[in-house]
């Protein structure tokens, strides 16, 4: 029976699902037919894949061929099941062995000389073969390192169409063609620097980070101690951070600093994030493991779909999502479209950015912090007695106005930095601390929390909804004399004291208390007091 | 009259008097107000049903001008006579969670008695909170229906704040100014006593069905009316008074210059009694009224439930009481005060030594930097923003854009 088997993977968003691809070769009029909701990148395939065949010096079979991708239903597009379409026809035309090529899962885009290209998304794609019981993987050579992350698959790397069929056939590299490279997955491979062991989780592992030196640092941020700080506590507690102030104050400054106080990504999280660069097709090459939590700063003009996901074809992550477990950097916030910020309301509240297009939904997991910088005015001149503001109080508002209410709402802390007097430079010289010192503090507060909160679906204070603060976590008692007295006075609202409770607990985290007390509600307060309202 | 008591709720025969009195005259009649000062309210009853005058007392038919003024008196009330409910109906409506309270009774305030001739024949009452106690302290708070998002906002917090304190609020139970005073001081689970203007089994208006509900849970819905009365434009007038005697003071939060509010001020004023109204925006034409009776009639200007009970309790101290906390009479020995954050807020002696440093730290004109102070103080970064936070909070410190500066005492 003409008929052979092969399988690939069919990515929505950074979700896996099998694709069976069969092919039969029959009688009829000469030609090739495929079959099962193909888009147009993946009509091409015909002509690309005929092509590759006869230039791989195979014979393409002279009668009637018909390809069918299932299930039927999944939207399938791209170029990426040309490597498994090409080896299931020669396996129906009885040039491969057919339960050789059933017993890989094929990814790759063909060129029309044979050579097998990279494409996007591998690591999701294996991992979700592993999980199916696929034992073999075969990609191209360049995707080869991220397919190997995943542990339990061995992968075949293969730099063309001609090393992949040998490899089939069992014949070792002949005519003068290397052989295709088997991997086994989850080991390191050369020229790959390694997933760093365990939970990075401890300083020291910090300190090994290449570059250190050259890297910005947070010491550097002179003058600005109340925002140093904010910087830390929005680290360890994941809290969306806002900064308010006149150019030159230091918010890029800032917010550039914040990934070096970061810890490094855990396995999980690294896969995660790795998953989603790798379906954004911005992976370095040389580094198939993203360890570093991602920064990501879009200009104030991206659309929607650049900051949320989205596209016509094939539904790419967008900006928040490529922040996964990273920062994302809202520059000159107002300046953004009111619809694109409002955007971020969902993937804030849910974790995760939902694209819904027709026959299809797709998900990206989206759990960032938001650090969003604004001047107070659209001048953005420097108040001051000399070189006034021009800009009416009325202006303002409106200005600051443009980010709405809900987004505002769901950020914890906000800063406002001023223009630093030369005595605050110099008094604030004994108090500044590298990065490092910092990130080990962060760290060890993240582990305290993530102690604390094992079992709920949360990691981090930032995270944890006012509910179950008020109804699981309160602060130890007495410790809220000044909240209630604050909030007598009007300094404050009742929203406002849950926003200052949670960030005392990062405090209490920081510092290694067990529960909040009062100085840590106080200090909390004196961050939410640091704005002027 | 023979007076059969019901098998279950004994009514007394002044009781059941007074109760169909209610039914007969409407309430602040001035001539039954009189002719109850010389006569039993048995003997009013009687008299009306036989058209006969009692006897004359002074200021009551002793002049043949009143004579004239009771006997048309007499003819509007035996009107009704047809009317009225017998004592076992009466007695059933008492049955119904609808009671009544009369003078002499335990649950009936004195405060009505300043009233005088204006006195209520009577109260039906929905609710089973305790009147008396409850108006031993108690804050009136009206104010126009049509109020302003500030006037509904300022009402709701001052009532649950007085609420807290464990200051019952009474008002009228009408829309705006009204309905937040109820639901603030509902929110804070205080008493709120609602004088209604007609029955009170007669929710008016109707959308405030669900809140007399709660009132009537909580705390007391009240009228001079009997069960069944519908509301007159005239009876809110007549009804004011009832809700200015009630509270030991009477505060009005929005009121427009001919707003009905002002006839509650103006009882209140006239009953000797402190009056309050909390400002507006000049430019607000439904603050316009309350900037007059502070203006003309010398009313406080109020603007939270400290500046009230300051008011109202000029012997004690405000924060005598703590949120939720129990009147004075019941708690004689109150431990002292541990933390001087609550209350009042504390003076410099009462700040920990930290704080004490960081707040001298801070220059006397002009504002300084958080690490700047830090070095001023010799603490360290994490000490001066819990001292700042703890300074700010009590209202020491604010910011500035230069940092942080002192408050204007």
């Amino acid at each position: 029976m003409p008929l052979a088997r092969t399988y690939s993977v069919a990515l929505i968003g950074v979700t896996g699902h099998v694709v069976e691809v069969e092919a039969d070769i029959a009688n009829g009029l000469v030609g090739m037919i495929l079959v099962g909701l193909p888009d147009t990148a993946l009509r091409e395939a015909r002509d690309r894949i005929r092509a590759a065949i006869t230039n791989s010096r195979e014979e393409w079979p002279q009668r009637k061929i018909t390809v069918g991708l299932s299930p039927a239903s999944l939207p399938k597009r791209g170029s990426w099941f040309d490597l498994a379409i090409a080896i299931g026809i020669l396996a129906a035309a009885g040039k491969v062995p057919r339960a050789a090529a059933a017993g890989v899962m094929c990814f790759g885009e063909l060129g029309l000389d044979g050579r097998l290209r990279p494409v996007r998304g591998v690591l999701p794609a294996v991992a979700r073969a592993a999980e199916e019981g696929f034992g073999k993987v075969m990609v191209a050579a360049q995707n080869a390192a991220e397919a190997a992350l995943v542990p339990g698959v061995r992968v075949i790397a293969a730099d063309s169409l001609t090393e992949a069929v040998d490899w089939l056939r069992g014949v070792p590299g002949c005519d003068g063609h290397p052989a295709a490279v088997e991997y086994q997955g989850g080991q390191d491979l050369p020229g790959h620097r390694g997933p760093g062991g365990k939970a990075a989780s401890n300083g020291d592992a910090q300190a090994a980070r290449p570059g250190v030196a050259m890297a910005p640092d947070l010491a550097e941020l002179l003058g600005q101690s109340m925002a140093r700080r904010a910087a830390e506590v929005c680290a360890a507690g994941g809290h969306h951070l806002s900064l308010l102030g006149p150019p030159g104050a230091g918010k890029t400054m800032l917010a550039e600093r914040i990934p070096t106080i970061l810890p490094r990504l855990d396995r999980a999280a690294a896969f995660e994030v790795t998953a989603i660069h790798s379906v954004a097709g911005n992976l370095p090459a040389q580094v198939p493991l993203l360890e570093d939590p991602p920064f990501l700063a879009p200009h104030h003009t991206a659309t929607k779909a650049a900051i949320v996901g989205g596209g016509s074809g094939v539904i790419r992550p967008g900006s928040a999502s490529l922040a996964h477990r990273g920062v994302l950097f809202l520059d000159e916030a107002p300046e953004f479209a009111r619809d694109v910020l409002d955007a971020l309301r969902q993937p804030l509240e849910a974790g995760e950015v939902v694209v819904a297009r027709s026959g299809v939904t797709a998900r990206f997991p989206a759990r960032f912090t938001l650090v969003l910088a604004s001047n107070p005015c659209p001048c953005a001149r420097v108040a001051g007695p000399s070189e006034g503001c021009s800009c009416s109080p009325a202006t303002r508002r409106r200005y600051l106005g443009r980010i709405s209410g809900p987004l505002i709402d769901r950020v914890d802390v906000k800063i406002e930095l001023e223009p630093v007097s030369r005595k605050e430079l110099l008094s604030d010289r004994n108090f500044s601390e590298s990065s490092l010192t910092v990130a080990r503090r962060v760290a060890q507060a993240r582990e305290r929390t993530a102690h604390r909160l094992q079992g709920t679906p949360w990691r981090l204070n930032g995270e944890v909804p006012g509910s179950a603060l008020r109804r699981t976590w309160p602060p130890a008692p007495g410790s809220l004399a000044v909240l209630e007295r604050s909030l007598e006075r009007g300094l404050i609202t009742a929203r406002g004291v849950v926003k200052v409770v949670r960030v005392a607990w990062t405090l209490a985290d920081l510092a290694g208390r067990p529960r909040p007390t009062r100085d840590d509600c106080d200090a909390a307060l004196g961050l939410w007091l640091g704005v002027r309202r | 009259m023979s007076g059969g008591p019901s098998p279950r709720v004994r009514l007394s025969e002044e009781k059941l008097a007074r109760a169909a009195l209610t039914y007969l005259a409407e309430p602040g009649d001035p001539a039954l107000g009189a002719l109850l000062t010389i006569c039993s309210p048995a003997e009013v009853l009687a008299a009306i049903k036989a058209d006969m005058l009692p006897g004359a007392g002074p200021g009551c038919g002793d002049t043949p001008a009143s004579r004239a003024a009771l006997d048309r008196a007499l003819s509007r009330w035996r009107a009704r006579l047809p009317d009225l409910p017998d004592d076992e109906r009466i007695a059933g409506i008492c049955r119904d969670g609808v009671g009544l309270t009369c003078p002499g009774d335990a649950g009936w305030p004195d405060a009505l008695d300043q009233l005088g001739r204006a006195r209520p024949y009577a109260l039906w009452v929905r609710g089973r909170t305790d009147l008396r106690f409850a108006c031993s302290r108690s804050v009136s708070m009206v104010g126009s229906r049509a109020a302003t998002s500030y006037g509904g906002h300022v009402a709701g917090e001052i009532a649950a704040d007085l609420g807290e304190r464990g200051w019952a609020v009474v008002s009228g139970g009408a829309y705006g100014i009204d309905a937040a005073a109820h639901r603030g001081a509902l929110a804070a689970e205080a008493v709120t006593i609602a004088v209604l203007a007609c029955g009170v089994d007669y929710p008016y208006p109707a959308g405030h069905a669900d809140l007399f509900a709660a009132i009537a849970a909580q705390g007391l819905v009240v009228s001079e009316w009997p069960p069944g009365r519908h509301p007159a434009r005239t009876r809110f007038l007549v009804r004011n008074r009832v809700i200015a005697a009630l509270g030991c003071g009477t505060v009005i939060v929005e009121a427009g210059e001919r707003s009905g509010a002002l006839n509650t001020a103006r009882h209140a004023a006239n009953l000797g009694k402190p009056l309050m109204a909390v400002p507006g925006p000049v430019t607000s034409a439904q603050s316009a009224g309350c900037h007059r009776i502070i203006r003309e009639w010398g009313a406080s200007c109020v603007t939270r439930a400290a500046d009230i009970i300051e008011l109202l309790s000029p012997l004690s101290t405000p924060d005598a009481l703590a949120p939720g906390g129990a009147p004075d009479v019941l708690a004689p020995a109150r431990p002292s005060r541990p933390d001087p954050g609550a209350g009042r807020g504390p003076s410099r002696d009462d700040l920990d030594p930290d704080s004490a440093r960081v707040l001298d730290a801070l220059p006397t004109r002009g504002g300084a930097g958080t690490s700047t102070i830090a070095v001023e103080a010799g603490v360290d970064l994490d000490t001066v923003l819990r001292c700042l936070g703890r300074l700010a909070g009590y209202g020491f410190i604010e910011r500035c854009d230069r940092g942080w500066r002192l408050c204007k005492p």
